[in-house]
């Protein structure tokens, strides 16, 4: 079981790598922050299965932190200027 | 090569390739961006290295409140001078690749040192987990932040205090209409706050009375009621104010108060400074820690020495 976890683990992790990409080639500002909440996704997903695979149940609230912060990130990211990003 | 070396691996490459990317990128946004990325990952490691308390200020203060700022001061930046954005200039300073060289080689030789220091065997982190069994906290470093250190801890909330007072003293009142991000009346905001705000009064609660078994503690409990009060002040639902109110002093002293009036008041009863007299003295210190630091960040961030609700 733990070696099975630890693969989901190690599977996420790269598909954050594949969203490195996206975050770097854009286009547009919209997109890298879409592509930065998928990484609060995926990351939220990363600690729980770490919570289980490790056997630290407090990472379950680092991960609920992730999931409210994200909220915020995305209202201060709203409204921000479009066209100032796409060079 | 086992699962587990390849987790950490990828993150301590993750980390480096994205750290070199928020400094060389030339357009700020994308670097505010990348550091809200850089953020999670290195909650993510610190999560590996078995700190749990650390992940949680990092998730709180490193990747959601400052990436907030971040996200501000780039947009005030944008209000001041909207022809000219603040890009950094092409190509990069002569001094760069050295110093990023010798940074480098400061971690690698600090590194390399401390794979070679031999635990001591009568080291002050085992002291002090040895002195925890005699007192009813479970999580070691609530035990050393309020019982065995707790002058540093007190010193912190003075400093954060002072802070506070020094940014006062410098920068002019924000005008209501620039910390506010998103017009009132836009669909939705109302619905997302009616989640969000109470979903950080109980997230702050949690981590607080989690604390003292468990990571957590006042100092992420702040920082997440602080982030809701951010998310308050970017909807204009509380906007800066001219004057602090009583309550709005209390608040922001709350903390250093407790914290002083508890340590103090326990030598009439013929006890040492600052030895607090039981777990009631430590919840009611970390709660009045927990709302001056919620308050000091979220007034830090509105950049006002106060915050009133909406005009009708």
């Amino acid at each position: 079981m733990s070696q099975i976890l630890g693969l989901a683990v190690l599977f996420l992790l790269l598909n954050l790598v594949a969203g490195i990409w996206r975050v770097a080639r854009g286009p547009t500002a919209a997109d890298r922050m879409l592509a930065a909440l998928l990484f609060g996704s995926t990351t939220v997903a990363v600690l729980l299965l770490m919570a289980e695979w490790m056997t630290m149940p407090a990472l379950r609230s680092v991960a609920l932190l992730f999931v409210m912060l994200a909220g915020i990130v995305t209202i201060a990211f709203f409204g921000l200027p479009a066209g100032k990003d796409e060079q | 090569m086992d699962t587990a070396h390849l987790v950490d691996l990828l993150l301590a490459v993750g980390m480096v390739v994205l750290a070199l990317q928020v400094v060389s990128e030339r357009a700020v946004l994308r670097s505010i961006i990348l550091f809200v990325v850089f953020g999670l990952v290195m909650a993510l490691a610190w999560t590996r290295l078995q700190a749990p308390d650390l992940a949680l200020a990092e998730a709180a203060i490193g990747a959601g409140v400052t990436g907030a700022l971040m996200m501000m001061a780039w947009r005030r930046l944008l209000i001041i001078n909207p022809d000219q954005p603040a890009d950094t200039p092409r190509g990069r300073s002569r001094v760069a690749v050295p110093v990023a060289l010798l940074a480098a080689a400061l971690v690698a030789t600090i590194g390399l040192s401390a794979l070679n220091i031999d635990p001591h065997a009568n080291g002050a982190g085992l002291i002090a987990l040895d002195e925890l069994t005699d007192t009813s906290l479970g999580n070691p470093v609530t035990g050393v932040l309020l019982l065995f250190r707790n002058l540093d801890t007190l010193l912190e909330m003075a400093v954060l205090l002072i802070a506070l007072l020094g940014a006062r003293a410098v920068s002019t009142p924000a005008h209501p209409n620039e910390a506010a991000v998103v017009e009132t009346s836009a669909p939705l905001v109302g619905a997302l706050l009616a989640i969000l705000v109470p979903l950080s009064i109980l997230i702050a609660t949690h981590l607080l009375l989690a604390g003292t078994n468990e990571p957590g503690g006042a100092f992420q409990a702040g920082a997440v009621l602080a982030a809701g009060g951010v998310a308050l002040v970017l909807t204009a639902r509380l906007q800066p104010g001219e004057r602090p109110g009583v309550v709005t002093q209390l608040a922001v002293t709350a903390g250093l108060l407790a914290f002083v009036g508890i340590g103090v008041g326990i030598m009439a009863f013929g006890e040492k400074l600052l030895v607090l007299p039981g777990t009631w003295a430590i919840y009611v210190i970390e709660t009045a820690m927990m709302v001056s630091i919620g308050l000091t960040l979220a007034l830090l961030f509105a950049g006002a020495p106060a915050l009133v609700g909406r005009p009708k």
